[in-house]
Formats: structure tokens, sequence, C-alpha cells
């Protein structure tokens, strides 16, 4: 199952999808506004063309001939054609392209820029297009072919109208458009943005309330989750309590286990103890191996129950709770000692893992204390945000120093130590490694030793 | 002293049954949890030794029930579970100490011995009272710091009344903790005990320690050291 971790990981859920859409919207929204605009300006022109052939047809409605091919009209109803440099303006060409009539708006034109108005266009034909004058700015115009029979001439009648308004018009579409279109954009991201968090919010919590069972204050998964997320909800519950069973049911199996090889081990040894005909070196043999086979049974079995790292199923233990459960248990196995224990645990600390597992390390630790002390032991546990420290210290022989790195090597395996020590510091030692934590063997200002271990906790 | 063994195994139970007898226990041994709850409630012991794992009623179970029926007599614990959750769960329940299993004879012994010290509040081994001293280890007596020979039975008898310092046993108590059910219980044999006894600590009749209360029994009246 190795799939490349980054194309999955680089982006979270949400980027995805505000990504997306995202550009899905600038497209959207870039798109709808250009055809928006070319819409408009298209019916700007048709309407301007619409507007230059209405011009044409009224100039040609009463232009009059005159005998001469020039032509009179009178009483144009659009104003602006007697209005001096108005912007709309009108001429009639003959076929050879002279100036017959042009109207009272166009005395200060130009005939030379005009030139391109005047094409040989066939009689019933209009044509429309643009030209640039000096004075007047940029114009449209339509240009219409007619036959006048009565002069048995063909004239060119031309109207322009400067486009500077419709310019202006059309500017004012454009930016009103991209306007309403960039404040929609703005909008809809944002909505977009409130609605993916929205949509988002029960993955949110299922992720939250993973972390609450990871740090291991909630026990499952709420059922409160919408119908997509339920049956991945209800799932993982199942999970989580079926691998918690399923660990409960390993250590309970593997402890009725040690029962069971443990008390024929018993018998065995009662039965070497009680027969009178065995010599003392057979028996010493007998105990020998029976007290090997103990050991390596005790040292597996406790290996296999030590919990997993999966810290999904684990609960955090109160260390104070379970250190005054251990002190009042060997308190009372050591009674004749009459051991001074001085006890120090930082309010609050806690150890993230099994309680079994803390109870093995600290019950093996602070035995071996309450053992080799004279009279005193002190224990003092101290929490950071990043670590646990337990520290056993006692008032008894110490450990020479050049014995110290043997005592810290030998928990590797049971079974290849010499016979007569117990397995509690290896058993302690494997606990303390699986947590990824390390074990040192000081002096005590007591005058015993003092062994130090450190969990990291983050 | 009287006691009571807990424990399913047969073979280990009978194995332990005789290496306590050998050491002069009186040992009543069943093999569950509900017979041990009903010999505990029906009969008084010094001290018990019971497995952890029983049938029909478990140890760390038992050992509650025993001692919520208000018996104070200590108890071992016998496991094969070398955890120390169930060590100190047993512990907790009420037990005084615990032998994991497989164990050695001695060391049951050994550890027997300092309960039942303990529960008649001595610390050291030995039992001290002025100039007697009762080793409970080595079963030896010495007077002066002389070592006096004693019969098994005048042993226990000793022993018996050390541990009870100031009070009052009965003979019929005495019996019931020295002797087998099945024995015949002759109160006359517990005077010449008492007999002896008293001539092999007192020769010269300085201390008296032991007290005939009349009608009662004997009383032990040397404050400890």
């Amino acid at each position: 199952m190795s799939r490349p971790i980054n194309s999955l990981t680089k982006y979270s859920l949400q980027q995805r999808l505000v990504l997306a859409f995202g550009i899905l919207l600038i497209l959207f929204l870039g798109l709808t506004g250009l055809v928006l605009d070319r819409a408009f300006q298209e019916s700007i022109e048709a309407s301007v063309e619409e507007r230059l052939q209405l011009q044409i047809y009224a100039v040609l409605g009463v232009a009059e001939p005159d005998i001469d091919a020039t032509f009179f009209v009178p009483d144009l109803e659009e104003a602006r054609f007697s209005q001096i440099d108005s912007g709309l303006y009108a001429f009639i060409f003959d076929q050879h392209g002279n100036e017959v009539w042009r109207s009272p708006s166009a005395v200060n034109m130009l005939l030379s820029e005009l030139n391109m108005t005047v094409q040989d266009i066939d009689p019933g034909q209009m044509v429309y297009g643009s030209t640039q004058t000096q004075e007047q700015g940029p114009m449209s115009f339509a240009s219409y072919g007619t036959y006048w029979s009565s002069l048995e001439q063909e004239f060119n009648f031309v109207v322009l109208e400067s486009v500077a308004p419709t310019d202006a018009e059309i500017n004012e579409f454009q930016s009103n458009l991209w306007l309403w279109l960039g404040g929609l954009a703005v909008f809809l991201s944002l909505a977009q943005f409130v609605l993916l968090r929205w949509g988002m919010t029960p993955l949110k919590q299922l992720a939250q309330d993973l972390a609450e069972i990871e740090a291991g204050n909630k026990e499952q998964l709420g059922e409160d989750y919408p119908s997509e997320l339920h049956n991945l909800s209800h799932n993982m519950n199942m999970l989580i309590q079926s691998e918690r069973q399923r660990q409960s049911r390993y250590r309970t199996t593997l402890g009725d286990l040690a029962h069971s090889l443990k008390t024929p081990l018993a018998v065995i040894s009662g039965v070497a103890q009680q027969d009178r005909k065995l010599n003392k070196k057979d028996m010493a043999d007998i105990s020998e191996q029976i007290e090997r086979m103990n050991q390596i049974v005790s040292y597996q079995l406790n290996r296999a129950t030590k919990t997993s790292q999966s810290k999904m199923l684990v609960t955090p233990v109160l260390i104070q709770l379970v250190v005054e459960k251990l002190s009042a248990a060997l308190n009372k196995v050591y009674l004749d000692k009459k051991v001074k224990l001085e006890l120090e645990v930082s309010e609050g600390a806690t150890f993230y893992g099994e309680e079994s597992d803390l109870t093995e390390l600290l019950g093996n630790l602070v035995d071996n204390a309450y053992k080799y002390c004279q009279q005193q032991v002190q224990i003092q546990i101290t929490q950071t945000d990043k670590s646990l420290t337990i520290i056993i210290e006692d008032d008894g022989a110490g450990i020479e120093e050049q014995y110290r790195h043997w005592v810290l090597e030998r928990g590797a395996r049971a079974d290849t130590r010499e016979t007569g020590q117990g397995i509690g510091l290896a058993v302690a030692l494997d606990i303390i490694s699986s947590y990824g934590g390390e074990l040192k063997v000081e002096n005590s200002a007591l005058g015993g030793a003092s062994l130090q271990v450190n969990l990291k906790t983050d | 002293m009287r006691l009571l063994l807990v424990e399913d195994e047969d073979l280990l139970r009978a194995q332990l049954v005789k290496a306590l007898e050998d050491n002069g226990y009186i040992v009543d041994s069943v093999q569950d949890g509900e017979m041990g709850l009903f010999q505990a409630n029906e009969f008084s012991y010094d001290a018990a030794i019971i497995d952890l794992g029983l049938p029909k009623i478990n140890g760390i179970d038992l050992i509650k029930a025993i001692r919520s029926a208000g018996k104070v007599f200590p108890i071992l614990i016998l496991t094969a579970r070398d955890k120390w959750t169930d060590k100190v769960e047993g512990l907790d329940a009420g037990a005084d100490d615990y032998v994991v299993k497989p164990f050695q004879i001695e060391e049951i012994k050994a550890r027997l011995n300092a309960l039942l010290r303990r529960a008649a509040g001595f610390a050291k081994p030995s039992l001290d009272f002025a100039h007697l001293s009762l080793d409970t280890s080595a079963k030896k007596l010495t007077v002066s710091g002389n070592p006096v020979e004693l019969t098994a039975y005048e042993y226990k008898v000793l022993e018996y009344l050390m541990l009870h310092p100031g009070q009052v046993v009965s003979k019929m108590e005495l019996t019931e903790h020295l002797y087998d059910q099945d024995y015949d219980r002759d109160s006359n044999v517990l005077e010449v005990f008492v007999r002896r006894l008293r001539q092999k600590l007192d020769p010269e009749e300085s201390l008296k320690p032991i007290d005939t209360v009349r009608g009662q029994g004997y009383r032990f009246n040397v404050p400890p050291n």
C-alpha cells in the first residue's frame, strides 16, 4: 500500500475544495463577463447601425434633386444635422465621389478625411464602417448607394456619427459589469468558504473526537455524525472496542497461561524438595532449572503482554494513584523494615500508556529500592510538557560504577542471564524501551542507588 | 498454629500440607474459594495461605470476603501471576504478603513465620521477654542466652502463648490451634506441657512467666522487651 504521500497530503480537503471552486469561479465569472461584454458591444453596434440607417432614410426621404445634379435637403427632423459639430453629419456624393451636399452640422469637416466613406456601392446597398477624423474624433458611418432616375445618376448618401457617446456608454457598461462580477466573486468566495467550513464541521469534529480518544478523554466516537459519516464512526467505534477487548483477552489468556505453566513448576519443585533420596547437588540442579524455566516463562509472558504502542487505545493514568497503591502494598510486604518513604509526585502527573505497564515498571524498581535500602526510599516524579522523569533513590549499598552498564544491559534477554537474578529490572527496562524512554543509574545523595527513568510524553 | 490452606492444584496442596505439618503447623486444606470461605468463617485460624487462581470464588474475592467478615489473621497469597498489578490487587484486597509460584517450601515457611510474628506485634524474628528468647525461624529457645531443649509440642504451646502475651488463652483455644481436629483432646496433656515449660523457662521460679487463670486458661504475663 505505497502511494505517493505528497499527492495525498499536500493539500487539505478544504484547501482542495477552495482551490477547485476558486478556479471554477474565476473561469465562470471571467467567461460570463467576456460574453456579456461582447453581447453588449454587439447590440450597441447594431443599434448604431440601425440609427445610421434611419438617418440615411430620413435624409433620402426629404432630399430633392436639382437639375444640376445637386440636392436640396430641407427640414431635417433631426436637429443635430443643423447644429455645427453636433456629432451627426450627412453627405451626398455623386458617382464620381464629388460632394453634392452636406448637412449644416458638417461645415467644418475636411472632405479628405471622408474618402473611405465614398466607395463604389451598388444602388440599394448599405455599407457600414468607421473612420478617424482629426477634429471630430472617431466616427461610425453608413453609406448607401442609390440611383436617382430623374437625374439618371448614382449617388452615395453618407451619415456619420461620432462614436464618443457610444464609447462612453460601453465603457460605463464595462466598468459596471466588472465591478459587479468582482463583487460577486468576492461574495461567492466568502460564501463558499463559510459553506465549506460548515460542511467540513463533522469531519473536524471527527478529527477532534479521535484526538480526544488519543488523549484518553473519551472512550469512543459520538453517534451524532451526519449520515455519510455515521457508518465510518460506527465502524471505528467497533474497531476501537474490539481492539480493546482483544488486548484485554490477550492479557487474560497469557495470565492464565502463566498460571497453568507455573503451578506444575511449583509441584515439581515441591516434589524435588520432599524427595529424601535426592542428594544436595541434584536438588540444587533441579531448583536451578526450575528457576530458569520460571524466569523464561515470566519474562517472555511479560514481553508478550506489554501493550502495543497504539496511542489510540491508551487511557491516561494518574501516577499518584498508582504509586500510592504500590507503596501501600510494599509497606505491607516490608513491614519489618519500617521503610521511610518520601514521595513527591508533581500534581496531575500523568502516564500515557497502560496502567499495568506503569505498575509493572514502578513495582519492579521500587521493590528493588525497598529490598536494598537500609531504611529510606525516595520517589520523585516530575512531569514537563515533553517528558516524565521518575527518580527512585535508596540509602542502601548502591550499585558500583563498574556494574552499572551490566545492570543496564542485562535486560536484553532473560534467558541469557545467570540464574539467581530476578527478572524485575529486565522487565522494567523492556517497558521503558517500549515507551521510547531511557534508564540511568547514579549515586543517590542518600548513599545508595539512584535510578532515573526518562519517558518522552510529547 | 492452625493454618487454612486454599489451593486448587491437588499435588501442590498435598505437598504444602505435608511440608507445613512437618514443620509443626496444623493445616486445614480445601480446594476452592467457597470451601475456603466456609472454613474461615467457621473456625479460628492463625494464618491463611490462599492461591489467587481459585475455582468458585477467586482468591481476591475470597480475601475480601474474609476481611469483611472481620477476620484479622495474616493472609499469604500464592500466585502464578507475578505481575505487579496482581500482587498489588491482592495486597490491596487485604492480604499481607505474597509468594510467587514456583516457590521453595522454605520461603513459604519463612514468610509464614514472619507474618505470625508480625501479627502478634513483634518486628524481629525472635520473641524476647525479659531473659527469655524464642527464635521462631530456628525454633530454638534460649534462657539467659543458654539454649534450652523443647519438644515439638512444648515449643508449640510456648510459641502460641508468647504470640498472645497478656491474653488469657483457654485450653480449648490452645488445643484447637495445636492439634488436628481428629486428635484426642485431653486437657491433662496440656497441663503436663505447661508444667514442664514452667520448669524449663524458670527453674528458680523468679519470673513465673505463665499464669494459670482459674477456670479460664493460661496467660503469658511477661511484657515483651
